[in-house]
């Protein structure tokens, strides 16, 4: 018997006016695994996190994380279960220094008393010992993302949804933070599922990928296995690229 | 941080402490001076207070005096009908005023009403006050209701000088600056100033907006409703003029101006403008009489384009230049 899913998603729709953003999903993660979601620009893959993270309702379906029904749930009391996310576009807390953001998140399952030994220890995690007093606003992209990564990792969350956090990043920067989610991975047992277009970090991370493509779930496999699908090529290359 | 340190930057408050103290045995003679500074204080509670919604929650409220004219009319009412005590009125005041903030900000949060839409609502709620209680015989009314005259009562909280108003809106004043320093290094303070800057990053994080910004209005609604209350009992009266649109926008022009989010920033703003606003008033009243908003606007411009922090910055870094000066780059704060 497979062990149970931290995540399951069942038959998920998710309507704006006549378009179908996302349409009848289903997806299973299974814990301490590293998932990737990929597709096409506009296949839906934000919106499925959007309807996940309680951001937006579903028109149809059901979320359950570890059993429990979340679908429709508010943002904060998923965290709380232990989900939470970052965003495409960067969300920073502009006037709060780095290590004031991080103190946001570390205060969803701490105290006054032990919250300083959290935040550094999240800080020396994520390894941002050299900009704790710097102000977000202040920031540059890389680390902006870091930082968004940060103070989800200081939620303590089980399972950690990552939207396209390595784009934008150069050779380098990708490689600290692959690093950085290899650890989360491994020490802490966080179960990730990543939205990317950087195929290096997916190809270079994920055990098991979900290929979205205008809205609907088309493949599911190892990585090499997505990378000959016909299916996928097609979606992303068009018709006459499949041989 | 050391104890030198420490005290090196709680040196500018003690100071401003002992020169507040002292300021009616200057200018306490002259009546119309101790009315002007009581004035400016005033101002200080109210901006201080909007600093928790407005600066920190950044939810722009515009209905300071909604607040204000119902705590002042709770208390003002007590006194007239029942003869309770003004000290017992302010608490009730703040109460009622954080009552009605709950009731109305509970559907704006629920139903995600912000930004603009905020500030409309917020507005429109001070008119909506002022025309009913203009409606409401028992209570307002279009005359003025005296409170009871008496030449120095600490029970009715009436006096024929406005040096005893001024130490109590000083007390209000400190007060105010406490429960905002209080929050700014609580968790709630730390909710506030990130779901003010996005409020779905907050959420996916464990922050609960609605139930922080509900909480956030209450506590500002609180303490302007207290001020409500020696605010009549300063003036001797109560109207429903006292819900007013433009006083209301003013003192969120003062926080915004001030310094979102810093504590001593509004109360630095009014102190400011309002005396200035007052100078201009006095000397130029006959002849120029709006000519304040019109520089009020300039300076609010002038603001958003360069200080877009506010003016609170500047000073501090103003102080550790001076500190720098008299005592060396060690001790800067």
């Amino acid at each position: 018997m497979p062990p149970e899913p931290i995540l399951q998603i069942s038959g998920l729709t998710k309507r704006f006016g006549n378009l179908i953003a996302v349409n009848d999903v289903s997806v299973r993660l299974e814990p301490g695994t590293i998932v990737g979601l990929i597709g096409p620009n506009g296949a839906g893959k934000t919106t499925l996190f959007n309807a996940i993270t309680g951001l937006h309702t579903p028109d149809a379906g059901r979320v359950l994380f570890k059993g429990t029904d979340i679908t429709g749930m508010l943002s904060h009391k998923i965290c709380k279960l232990g989900m939470s996310r970052t965003f495409q576009v960067v969300k920073a807390f502009s006037i709060l220094t780095v290590e004031d953001t991080v103190r946001v998140g570390a205060y969803n399952r701490h105290g006054e008393k032990e919250i300083q030994a959290k935040v550094d220890e999240v800080i020396a995690f994520c390894e941002l010992e050299d900009f704790r007093r710097q102000k977000c606003g202040d920031l540059s992209l890389a680390l902006l993302r870091r930082v968004e990564l940060a103070r989800a990792v200081a939620t303590e969350p089980e399972l950690l949804l990552l939207d396209e956090a390595g784009a934008g990043l150069t050779g380098t920067e990708l490689d600290g933070l692959m690093a950085i989610l290899t650890r989360l991975n491994r020490e802490k047992g966080v179960t990730l599922c990543v939205v990317e277009h950087v195929m290096k970090m997916v190809m270079g991370l994920c055990q098991r990928i979900v290929v979205l493509d205008a809205g609907e779930v088309i493949a599911e496999g190892t990585p090499a296995e997505i990378s000959d699908n016909p299916k996928v090529i097609e979606a992303y290359l068009g018709k006459r690229a499949v041989r | 941080m050391n104890t030198k340190q420490r005290t090196i930057k709680m040196l500018p408050l003690l100071v401003g402490l002992v020169v507040a103290l002292i300021v009616p045995l200057i200018v306490g003679k002259n009546q119309y001076n101790m009315v002007l500074v009581t004035t400016v204080l005033f101002y200080g509670v109210l901006a201080t207070a909007w600093n928790i919604i407005g600066g920190m929650a950044g939810q722009l409220d515009l209905a300071a005096w909604a607040y204000l004219g119902l705590g002042a009319f709770t208390s003002g009412t007590l006194l007239l009908r029942w003869n309770v005590t003004p000290w017992l009125g302010m608490i009730l005041g703040g109460l009622v005023a954080a009552g009605f903030a709950a009731l109305v900000g509970y559907p704006l949060f629920r139903f995600g009403v912000k930004e603009v839409w905020y500030a409309l609502s917020s507005a429109a709620l001070v008119e909506v006050l002022r025309v009913a209680f203009l409606m409401w015989d028992e209570v307002g009314g279009p005359v003025e209701r005296y409170l009871p005259f008496h030449r120095a009562s600490w029970y009715h909280m009436r006096f024929a000088s406005y040096v005893p108003y001024y130490y109590i809106v000083l007390g209000l004043l400190l007060i105010a600056l406490f429960v905002n320093y209080r929050i700014s290094r609580s968790k709630l303070g730390y909710y506030l100033l990130a779901l003010g800057e996005s409020e779905d990053a907050a959420e996916v994080i464990g922050v609960d907006a609605r139930a922080c910004k509900l909480k956030a209005l209450m506590i500002y609604a609180f303490i302007v409703g207290a001020t409500g209350a020696v605010y009549a009992c300063l003036f001797g009266f109560i109207h429903p003029s006292f819900f007013n649109t433009a006083q209301s926008t003013e003192v969120a022009i003062l926080g915004i101006i001030g310094g979102m989010g810093i504590v001593y920033g509004p109360l630095l703003a009014a102190i400011i403008l309002v005396s200035g606003r007052e100078f201009m008033r006095a000397n130029l009243g006959s002849s120029l009489e709006s000519l304040y908003l019109a520089i009020y606007a300039v300076v609010l411009i002038v603001i958003a384009l360069f200080r877009p922090q506010g003016i609170a910055p500047l000073f501090r870094k103003a102080y550790d230049w001076l500190l720098s000066r008299v005592v060396g780059e060690r001790y800067a704060a």
